[in-house]
Parts: structure tokens; C-alpha cells; sequence
């Protein structure tokens, strides 16, 4: 259900920019709700990838909750009209394009919310393995978002 | 009359092959993403120690293969604008490109290892700089790339010009080590350079060394030097209290 409502907010973004309020706001929330994404991906980075003999179920499971919390907040209300241009906690890196490829964003966004509630549903099971597979799938989501409308630092 | 020479060590046709694959399994990892890039890295370690060996091996390796045997030096250059150069190995516009390819590698590894992908991939020295500085590397890394691919393509069209225009297969020689060169030039090298082979001591040498760089890098040295690794660990459910 919560999916919907990020889906329909994605196509209204025009409108939602009035809820989400100003431009600058917008963008800030944006970057905060990425850089707490950020932390908990590298949260199951660490103990599922790169040192699995630090896996703690619980620990691991808290950050996919986390991260599908994120994934269901409805973030496609945060790309308002103009949020391309604008001073958040850094400059906007938004491509102007993204308001061309809404459609492509939208398929991508609900990859990702799937992916993303993939992940905390076989979190929950302390599969470590699984976890792994579930975990690739969500940073394919990002990836495809990045090279699509993200502007590279070069 | 025509006589056949060893040419291409196998430690160095290896290395070219296996340099040529990792590179296209680096790339294509990069652009998949999600779990390849784990592999990514681990291809970037790879290379790394290709990378390691063969700046060994141009020191100590069979004669072609070394850097004195084929640097382009300003002597080496005047003689090949002349059209007099003679030699079996790199002439010297190949050995700028082997030169250049080689650069472009390091760059590729030298910005690699710092980098990270905002995602989930952080490079094995992520940690000794700055986020900033990291972002830079990346974007550098994912735009020099553009360098190392244009000298591969101008690799391969010089491999075509070869084959097409001045009729000399330079692929088959990188098969399988060995070239067909007049015999009276084949004679007169003999007189003038002294010869190495491959030397089983000098190739454990190489490989140790490589290898073991290699292998120190892709533990974040912080197994060596702990306290300047000092990563932030991210606390577990067990010791965090709220």
C-alpha cells in the first residue's frame, strides 16, 4: 500500500511540492533521508560483506528495517518543481532531466521499495546468505537512480 | 631467410591476458553494480598485482620484457623517425604505448583505492582521506577511465594498421611467445644484447613481491599500521545503549 502512495506522490510532484514545503527544505530532507540510508546500508555492509564474522542478526535486521522505513516514506515527494537548483546541507545534485525521466524514476523507485522490503523481510530471518543476495538487490536499485538522474562529481 | 626467437616470456603473455580480461570484468562490474561490485574491488586487488609484476618483472624479467630493453629514449626515438630502428621487441612508439596503457592502469587503481560509490563500495584507503576527497578520486576515476579506454582502442587499431598495412601478425607472437624475424637481424641482436630468460628465482621474486603488495593493500593496512586505519566501527545491538 505504501508503495502506491510513493508511486502516486512520484507522478503529483508538482503538487506535493506545496505539503513538502519550500525548495531548499525539500532538498535538505532529501540528503538527510540519503545519508541515513547511507549509514545503514554500510551498517549491513560491514557485518554481511566485508566482515561476516561480525553478523549480529538483530543489528543487521534493525538497519533493513531502517532502510525499508526510508524506502516507504514516500521520498518522491521530496523532488518537487525546481529542487534541481538549491542549497540543501550541500548543493543540489538532482539533473534537470529528472523532470523528463519521471516515468524511468518511478519504475526505478519501486524496485527499489520492493527490493528494500525484500530486504527486511529476510533480515528478519537472520539468514546471512539470503541477507547478502537481498542486500545486492537494493544497492542495484541505487545505482540505476544515481546513473540516471544523480549528478556525478567529476 | 627467416628464423623463429622466443619473444614474449609466458609470465608476460600471461600477464597481458589476464590484464586484458580483468580490465573488461572491472568495467562491467561497475556498470551491473549491486553485489558485483565486490568484485569489483576484489578485480581492482587483481590488477593491482598485475600491475605490481610486471613493473618487477620489466626490471628483472626475460629480455624483452624489460624496461631497458625497450624504453623510448630520446637516442631510441631519433633513430625510429629515421626509419632505421631495428629490433624485435617494442619499437619505440609501442613502447610509449605500453608506457601510457601502464599509466592508465595505475591511475585507474591509484584513484580506485580511495574511492567509494555512495552506495555500498568504499576502496581499501577510503578511510585515510576525507569523504570530499574520496568523491574527487571517484569522479576522476570514473572519468580517466575514458583515457585508458581510448588508448586500448588505439591499442587494438595499431594491431590492425599492423596486420593489414605492414603485414605482421603482432596478436600471434602474444599467443604464443614466438616471432619470425630475418635471420641476419636475428644474428646480429645475438651479437649485440645480452640475452635473459625467464629465471625460475627471478619470477618467485616478482610474484612474491607483487602478490604480497597486493595482498597488504586489499587489508586496508590497518593489519600493519592499526591505529591510522581507525575506521569508525559502527557499534553492534550488543554495546550500543540506545
Amino acid at each position: 500500500m505504501n508503495k502506491k502512495i510513493t508511486l502516486a506522490l512520484l507522478l503529483t510532484v508538482s503538487a506535493s511540492a506545496a505539503f513538502a514545503g519550500p525548495i531548499e527544505e525539500q532538498i535538505r530532507w532529501r540528503q538527510s533521508a540519503y545519508s541515513y540510508l547511507s549509514w545503514n546500508t554500510s551498517k549491513i555492509k560491514k557485518q554481511v560483506v566485508d566482515s561476516p564474522e561480525t553478523f549480529n542478526k538483530d543489528y543487521v535486521a534493525a538497519a533493513a528495517n531502517a532502510i525499508a522505513a526510508v524506502a516507504n516514506s514516500g521520498l518522491g515527494e521530496l523532488y518537487g518543481e525546481g529542487t534541481d537548483k538549491g542549497i540543501g546541507w550541500q548543493e543540489s545534485r538532482l539533473k534537470p532531466e529528472f523532470f523528463q525521466k519521471k516515468e524511468e524514476v518511478k519504475t526505478i523507485a519501486n524496485s527499489f521499495n520492493i527490493a528494500a522490503n525484500e530486504l527486511a523481510k529476510v533480515a528478519a530471518t537472520g539468514d546471512a546468505a539470503t541477507i547478502k543476495t537481498a542486500f545486492g538487490k537494493v544497492t542495484e536499485t541505487c545505482k540505476s537512480c544515481h546513473d540516471l538522474i544523480r549528478v556525478k562529481k567529476e | 631467410m627467416k628464423t623463429t626467437i622466443h619473444i614474449w616470456d609466458l609470465p608476460l603473455r600471461l600477464f597481458h591476458w589476464l590484464l586484458a580480461a580483468s580490465v573488461i570484468a572491472a568495467y562491467v562490474t561497475a556498470k551491473l553494480g549491486g553485489e558485483l561490485m565486490d568484485w569489483h574491488g576484489r578485480l581492482g586487488i587483481f590488477i593491482l598485482g598485475l600491475l605490481l609484476f610486471r613493473i618487477v618483472w620489466g626490471f628483472i624479467g626475460s629480455t624483452h620484457a624489460r624496461f631497458s630493453s625497450f624504453f623510448p629514449t630520446f637516442g631510441r626515438v631519433r633513430t625510429y623517425l629515421r626509419g632505421q630502428w631495428q629490433g624485435v621487441g617494442h619499437n619505440p612508439l609501442g613502447a610509449f604505448s605500453v608506457l601510457a596503457l601502464l599509466s592508465a592502469v595505475a591511475v585507474q587503481i591509484g584513484t580506485g583505492l580511495f574511492a567509494n560509490d555512495d552506495i555500498a563500495f568504499e576502496g581499501p584507503f577510503y578511510h585515510f582521506i576525507n569523504k570530499s576527497l574520496s568523491d574527487q578520486l571517484t569522479g576522476w576515476h570514473s572519468l580517466l577511465f575514458n583515457v585508458l579506454l581510448g588508448l586500448v582502442v588505439l591499442h587494438l587499431l595499431a594491431i590492425i594498421f599492423y596486420r593489414w598495412v605492414k603485414k605482421t601478425n603482432l596478436v600471434k607472437p602474444m599467443l604464443t611467445g614466438k616471432k619470425d624475424i630475418p635471420t641476419s637481424l636475428a644474428f646480429e641482436l645475438a651479437q649485440q644484447q645480452h640475452t635473459h630468460g625467464v629465471g625460475a628465482f627471478r619470477l618467485i621474486i616478482s610474484l612474491l613481491l607483487s602478490s604480497t603488495i597486493a595482498w597488504g593493500v586489499a587489508g586496508g593496512v590497518e593489519k600493519f599500521f592499526p591505529a591510522q586505519a581507525a575506521a569508525p566501527q559502527p557499534s553492534t545491538s550488543s554495546n550500543a545503549d540506545f
